[in-house]
């Protein structure tokens, strides 16, 4: 059980790190100023979410994950100049600090 | 916190580590963002350590000093701070979240794409200095 807890642990956190690199991936192919929105926006929105979210809490994980793959997608789509246009609704509008 | 942890743990392992007066310990209040402003620091001047060959493949020396360069501008330390190719991230106050950027950071500078598992294996500076030129020399 504690070998099997560490695994998923581990396994979500990568894949927590791999959600938040193809977001900067992305960011990359719009324009200067959207992208430093972008950044901005994501690495608020992940630092939050490692603070405020239980990490033995997989479900939610899970399904912050999932909503973060979708947005992903919708990021990358060339039509898509920056966050402002996508459907981009946060649990908690209002941010820490 | 999983990244304070991992801080103790590598400050832990690096008995000699000189730790700059001010340098950033992540805490859970703490909010990281890459610049920072009206923030100051004291200014400190180290002799720099000799570099150790650990690997059988070693980075240019140029390609480590890149690498600190931007190490430092991504974490937003000041430009006198001590980091050398031994320097660990999570010791300089990196989080895994940082970590990303820094390799992010590092792709663009040296126009390189690091594979996802790759760059999870990568803690200090020497070692993404040396996957650095490794690519380099396959994309040449």
């Amino acid at each position: 059980m504690g070998s099997s807890k560490v695994q998923r642990l581990s396994g979500m956190q990568k894949q927590v790190l791999s959600l938040y690199r193809g977001f900067l991936r992305a960011a990359r192919s719009k324009s200067e100023e959207e992208r430093c929105k972008i950044e901005s926006i994501i690495s608020q929105e992940f630092r939050r979410n490692a603070e405020d979210v239980d990490r033995k809490n997989f479900l939610y994980i899970e399904y912050l994950l999932r909503r973060g793959n979708k947005q992903l997608d919708q990021l990358k789509n060339p039509g898509t100049t920056g966050l402002s246009s996508l459907q981009l609704h946060y649990s908690h509008p209002s941010s820490k600090g | 916190m999983a990244s304070l942890t991992q801080t103790f743990m590598s400050l832990a392992s690096l008995p000699n580590l000189v730790m700059v007066p001010g340098t950033r310990i992540s805490h859970p209040s703490s909010v990281s963002l890459s610049i920072k402003e009206g923030r100051s620091f004291p200014s400190v001047t180290l002799q720099p350590r000799g570099c150790r060959f650990r690997f059988r493949c070693v980075a240019k020396p140029e390609t480590v000093k890149k690498v600190c360069h931007i190490v430092k501008k991504q974490l937003a330390l000041p430009e006198e701070s001590s980091v050398t190719g031994e320097s660990k991230f999570a010791a300089l106050g990196a989080d895994s979240l940082d970590t990303v950027e820094i390799v992010m950071g590092l792709e663009e500078e040296f126009g390189i794409t690091v594979e996802e598992e790759s760059a999870q294996t990568i803690t200090t500076v020497q070692e993404a200095a040396d996957m650095i030129d490794k690519l380099l020399e396959t994309k040449a």
